[in-house]
């Protein structure tokens, strides 16, 4: 085509300036605007802090929770009555088969008793001597198992797992009797002198604490140490289990609370409490996020009706634009890219205070900060970003199709 | 780029159509070609542009800009050609009427500037209305916007300039100034002239005429 010298080539390769096309689209002062903006806001804020608050909780709840494994381990045991009181309570092998059938339970083991008289004294550094029980179980059933948590016949050292429970009450009551307090590494150093006696003898050995147990709320040793000290001294192998644990997924299944119930088992409800507040903490959360996500698709909703009045109201000065020769894409990405800005400006608020709620929840007295990052999760970033993305595409969608409907 | 009429009927048209010279009949329109359209009132002549500028479908035949069928073309390739081969002024001028003279020009010219800003200002001087630049559209007669109309039309590249009665509201002397500067912009593009008016216009020399 035929030009006369103007204009030069770089004027002409200058991208199209949206700024003279802004004054034509009719955007007005609406109400529905200022509300979508509001209520997006607020979506995304639910979403953005309910997903942080999970993970906290996830992450806070698994340091030291018992259901490191994904299971729940519960000890039942036979409720006392007046009426079965000097009964045999303990678990028939029926007991343990019918429980072993439940499609709830993973795995069941009982807590084997000594069936020999077993007294402790704490050796020279606490003067302190007691008539002792100790259990055994099996070792995927204990929470802390060290390495050194093994017994063969012939060896005088006993290891021993120590309930955490116990240590507390102990510290509590120690002062009282002139006795050291300890604290959970000291108590490795204590020596224990367990004298072992049943009809057949005696035995000393030394009791070595090897490992401290949330779980379970006993004196445990090895089971090769049991049997052999249950055969040894009193010549008894039947196992005599008045307690047992089971592992199970969700030790809250109501089937399985409600077939417990039925066989009148106790259950150590406080175990489970921990994973019961989790539980519910969490879904506390996941409905916030859930209604998070409600509030954003409703504040899109209101944003479409004030798109479709915005282009309504422009329908002239858009069709004209396109009567020009203005492209359709180039008109639907410019109007689009308008609101940018304000959805940049959302996000990046709600990751603000996201932050600064997570910061405060780190000043919470329950948390134990050192636990937890004080930079938001990466997943929350990322939800971030597709959100931005999202709603940018949704708002060009919605665009598009409002332009597309003019001519 | 050449446009091609084949046998086009306005799906609308209900008297006898034999005797047009453009109705059902096939006509080729080359680039510096210039055709001036007479009609009275009420025949067909802004149909017609509008069928070739592909504002309206209500037709049979085709209407094709060298080998494409406009019917199959999509608003966004139409854009295309709107920015820089087709340019038109309407009759029923179409300007932004709360933006000024000068804002209308200007967003005919940042789309594809052919001419600088400064020529905006060097036409409105030539058709009189340098004064009008800057007022509301809706606020100049209907004689200043139609000059600020045919300004319009000549600020991108075209190969076709459609003109649906550009004079009807301006005198003699006026109209004078705007046929010249119109003339002198097809020849600078060395593009074609569709002229549709009521009767023959003096002013034009050497048009090929079609009855319609």
């Amino acid at each position: 085509m035929n030009k006369p010298g103007f204009p030069p080539s770089g004027v002409r390769g200058l991208p199209l300036s949206y700024k003279k096309i802004q004054p034509l689209i009719i955007s007005g002062k609406n109400f529905s605007k200022w509300l979508g903006y509001f209520g997006l806001g607020i979506g995304v804020l639910l979403l953005l802090v309910s997903m942080q608050m999970f993970i906290n909780i996830q992450q806070l709840l698994t340091k030291d929770n018992p259901r490191k494994t994904g299971y729940d381990f519960i000890s039942i045991s036979k409720t006392i009555t007046n009426e079965n009181m000097g009964k045999d309570n303990t678990f028939t092998n029926a007991d343990l088969d019918n429980l072993k059938k439940l499609p709830q339970v993973q795995g069941i083991a009982p807590l084997v008793p000594n069936q020999f008289r077993v007294r402790a004294t704490a050796g020279d550094l606490i003067p302190f001597s007691t008539d002792l029980f100790l259990e055994s179980i099996n070792n995927n059933f204990i929470d802390t198992v060290p390495p050194s948590f093994t017994w063969q016949p012939g060896q005088t050292v006993v290891p021993i797992i120590f309930s955490s429970d116990f240590l507390e009450i102990y510290n509590v009551f120690a002062p009282a009797q002139d006795l050291p307090q300890l604290s959970p590494k000291t108590i490795s150093s204590v020596n224990i002198v367990l004298e072992c006696s049943g009809s057949n003898g005696s035995q000393t050995f030394k009791g070595n604490i090897v490992a401290l147990s949330d779980r379970i709320n006993s004196l445990l040793v090895p089971e090769t140490f049991m049997k052999w000290g249950n055969l040894h001294f009193s010549g008894d192998t039947t196992v005599h289990a008045s307690r047992i644990y089971i592992k199970t997924k969700d030790a809250n299944d109501p089937q399985l609370i409600s077939y417990l119930d039925q066989q009148n088992y106790h259950l150590n409800k406080d175990k489970i409490k921990f994973s019961r507040i989790k539980n519910i903490l969490q879904n506390i959360v996941s409905t916030l996020g859930v209604f998070g996500i409600l509030v954003i698709v409703l504040a899109l909703m209101l944003f479409s009706f004030y798109l479709q009045l915005m282009i309504a109201r422009s329908k002239d000065n858009l069709r004209l634009l396109l009567t020009l020769g203005y492209s359709p894409q180039w008109l639907a990405n410019s109007v689009a890219k308008t609101w940018l800005p304000v959805y940049l400006f959302i996000i990046i608020a709600a990751l603000i205070i996201t932050e600064i709620l997570h910061i405060l929840f780190l000043q919470l007295s329950f948390v134990s900060a050192a636990n937890l990052s004080p930079v938001l999760n990466w997943s929350v970033w990322l939800l971030a970003i597709v959100l931005f993305v999202l709603t940018l595409f949704i708002n060009l969608k919605l665009v598009k199709n409002e332009l597309s409907k003019i001519e | 780029m050449q446009i091609n009429l084949q046998e086009i009927v306005p799906d609308y048209i209900d008297k006898n159509i034999n005797e047009s010279q453009v109705w059902n009949k096939n006509i080729v329109i080359k680039k510096t070609e210039h055709v001036h359209i007479v009609a009275p009132s009420g025949t067909g002549k802004t149909s017609l542009i509008h069928f070739i500028y592909g504002l309206r479908k209500d037709y049979t035949g085709s209407v094709s800009y060298d080998d494409i069928n406009t019917k199959k073309l999509s608003t966004e390739s139409f854009s295309s050609f709107r920015k820089n081969k087709l340019s038109i002024i309407f009759q029923d001028l179409r300007l932004f009427e709360n933006q000024t003279a000068r804002e209308n020009l200007e967003i005919k010219r940042m789309l594809d500037p052919y001419h600088p800003p400064e020529m905006i200002n060097e036409m409105a001087k030539r058709l009189g209305i340098e004064n009008k630049l800057e007022q509301a559209a809706k606020t100049c007669s209907y004689g200043e916007q139609q000059r600020i109309a045919i300004i319009r039309s000549l600020m991108q590249p075209f190969d076709f300039l459609l003109l649906d009665e550009p004079y009807s509201h301006l005198d003699e002397v006026n109209r004078k100034k705007a046929t010249t500067l119109i003339y002198e912009e097809c020849e600078k593009r060395n593009a074609a002239m569709i002229f549709a008016d009521l009767k023959p216009i003096d002013l034009l020399k050497g048009e090929k005429i079609l009855m319609l």
